[in-house]
């Protein structure tokens, strides 16, 4: 498996390489919208005296540019080529290899993320020095931060990929796709951070999973939680995790079996 | 409902004697949405819908030995594709059973998928931004191929193919024609036993036509690999397959050798007789048979099989001197298809 996936990481680098303005292109739009939301933070706060909640305006900054950084990190696209997949036959011949259709889009989503984190490193520096960020992050956080964002681009991954597989019984997953990112917009931290969110609100995004992916990661690189708060939230993610995986399975495997009824 | 066969799940290489492809009663029925069109049909649509059941394969049953090529003939809709489809293990039948090589294709085992391939004409597998050579190497390790195998079957198939200038080269710089043969390399690399051709020479210019038809024909007297392949040519069919199994409607018309399929679907021959003075006569000539065309000097007639020898020999002693020429032969296979399709015929089995 180490070398099927050597193989295909050699295969997708060369592929991503005819594409470098793409990838560029990618990485500053996805800069853009946290920037947005900065900028307007950054207005609020300082007509209400520079602070709100915990946050001062250098701390929205540190917010918003991790927030980047892990929105980089945990991207998931699958679903819009998925469906493209399914829809065009592309995916038939995936399905008559020895190796699961999963793996491919497990290192494309990899590549991507390799060839996108340098260039955005260098923005979020220059975003930083800007604004003068403050982070509070501590050896621990930075320590917390890989496993919790590991497993955020996992569950950003494992929901994406179930939404994808809806493909199978719809050929409109854009709009079954559409709705998730909705929802994620609010309760994901985008539009605010999740300590911010009015008390209901930030009762159910510690409920539901798109905290998880982002607003999570986030603050643990910020430091803008406590090691055993971060862990707690670890904890969180862990079970979402774990629960798109098994649905995964079972969506998957109702959905091949659909996807070989009604005509591959 | 799907039956699986038991004593066909053994997970063991067949001997050289046995079935490759056994297939009996094999169904597949789409249940497809209809509609009219206009927008109260539409909008009703939104309520209810209507559904039809559609038999694109309605129960056929064959079998092929190793190392045949069997030419899979019929219209349009016939049910060829999803019958390959069935037997590679995309689809799953509705009922029926099947087996390639031991195994029921739709369980898509591993070890069946080392030793099948399905190639489309009309689709890609390869990836688009990357030259052949770096897509066979991600191949290799998916199929597990020991490095000297693959060496030395990229170098069949380079050689075969005559791909040396075009496995270096990004897949989307190459014309449709290159990347088909590409697309063999990849479909074969991991020397299957079974390879299912759906359509392998679809809108390839002529000669490109025949250097597949080549290279599959070389492909299987090389390797042994049992081939079943659709295709609208018929040169196709007539250049590689002894054996054709003509499907319509989802059911079995005829199996058997290529050679018997005018004789059981075209109960008819067709006379051509050249004359030396170029003058046709005018006359009594439908007392022979059926005038199917009449130039100066040339006239072509269709005749009844059974009774074209005594015919022939009228036709012989009635010109006399005048005969220049005259040939007695088997309407060309496109129009014993076109027939075959064009009526309804009953299944008959050689």
């Amino acid at each position: 498996m180490i070398r099927t996936y050597r193989a295909l990481l050699v295969a997708q680098l060369q592929a991503s390489s005819q594409y470098r303005v793409q990838v560029l292109l990618w990485m500053l739009f996805s800069v853009i919208r946290p920037v947005i939301f900065l900028a307007a933070w950054v207005a609020v706060a300082n007509a209400q005296g520079g602070q709100i909640g915990t946050y001062d305006v250098r701390d929205f900054a540190a917010y918003y540019i991790c927030l980047s950084l892990v929105s980089c990190l945990t991207a998931s696209w699958n679903a819009y080529e998925f469906e493209y997949e399914v829809r065009f036959g592309r995916l038939s011949p995936k399905l008559l290899r020895p190796l699961h259709p999963i793996h491919y889009a497990v290192v494309e989503n990899f590549v991507s993320k390799l060839t996108q984190i340098v260039p955005l490193s260098i923005v979020l520096v220059f975003i930083s020095i800007t604004f003068d960020a403050r982070f509070r992050t501590t050896p621990a956080h930075v320590l917390l931060f890989v496993p919790s964002v590991v497993l955020a681009a996992a569950l950003s991954f494992l929901s994406g990929w179930v939404l994808a597989t809806t493909a199978f019984w719809t050929t409109r997953v854009h709009s079954v796709s559409t709705f998730w990112d909705r929802a994620a917009f609010i309760f994901a931290g985008q539009i605010a951070p999740l300590a911010l969110l009015p008390g209901p609100l930030q009762a159910l995004s510690l409920v539901l999973p798109f905290g998880y992916v982002l607003g999570v990661p986030a603050e643990i690189l910020r430091g803008g939680v406590s090691p055993s708060t971060a862990l707690l939230l670890m904890a969180g993610q862990a079970i979402w995790v774990g629960v798109f995986f098994v649905a995964f399975q079972r969506v998957w495997r109702a959905g091949v079996r659909q996807y070989s009824a009604v005509g591959a | 409902m799907m039956h699986s066969h038991a004593s066909h799940n053994a997970v063991i290489m067949p001997r050289m004697t046995d079935v490759v492809v056994e297939v009996r009663e094999l169904r597949k029925t789409f249940r497809v949405t209809e509609r009219e069109e206009g927008l109260a049909a539409t909008l009703r649509s939104f309520v209810r819908r209507h559904r039809k059941d559609v038999n694109a394969v309605a129960g056929i049953t064959f079998r092929i030995d190793p190392g045949e090529v069997v030419g899979f003939l019929g219209p349009n809709g016939a049910g060829k594709t999803t019958t390959l489809k069935m037997l590679s293990g995309l689809l799953h039948p509705s009922e029926g059973e099947a087996s390639v090589l031991g195994y029921v294709p739709w369980k898509r085992e591993n070890a069946y998928l080392q030793r099948m391939t399905l190639l489309m004409g009309n689709r890609t597998q390869l990836v688009w931004d990357i030259p052949a050579a770096d897509s066979f190497r991600v191949l290799q390790e998916i199929y597990r191929i020991p490095e000297e195998q693959f060496r030395s079957t990229v170098n069949e198939l380079t050689e075969l193919l005559e791909l040396q200038d075009l496995v270096h080269k990004p897949v989307r710089n190459l014309s449709l024609g290159e990347r088909m043969k590409v697309e063999f390399a990849a479909g074969l690399i991991h020397s299957p036993r079974v390879a299912f051709l759906d359509e392998p020479t679809i809108g390839l210019d002529i000669s490109m036509q025949s250097r597949i038809r080549r290279f599959v024909a070389e492909y299987n007297r090389r390797t042994g690999a049992t081939i079943l392949l659709t295709s609208h040519y018929m040169d196709d069919v007539v250049a590689l397959c002894k054996r054709v199994i003509v499907i319509h409607r989802g059911r079995l018309l005829y199996d058997g050798p290529l050679a018997d399929l005018a004789e059981r679907m075209a109960p008819y021959k067709i006379i051509t007789a050249t004359l030396h003075d170029g003058a046709v006569p005018s006359t009594d000539l439908d007392s022979y048979g059926t005038v199917v065309s009449r130039d100066e000097g040339r006239v072509t007639l269709r005749v009844d099989r059974q009774v074209a020898p005594e015919r022939t020999a009228r036709l012989v002693n009635d010109l006399g001197d005048r005969l220049a020429d005259i040939s007695v032969e088997d309407p060309p296979i496109e129009e014993v298809i076109d027939r075959v399709f064009t009526s309804e015929q009953t299944t008959v089995s050689a």
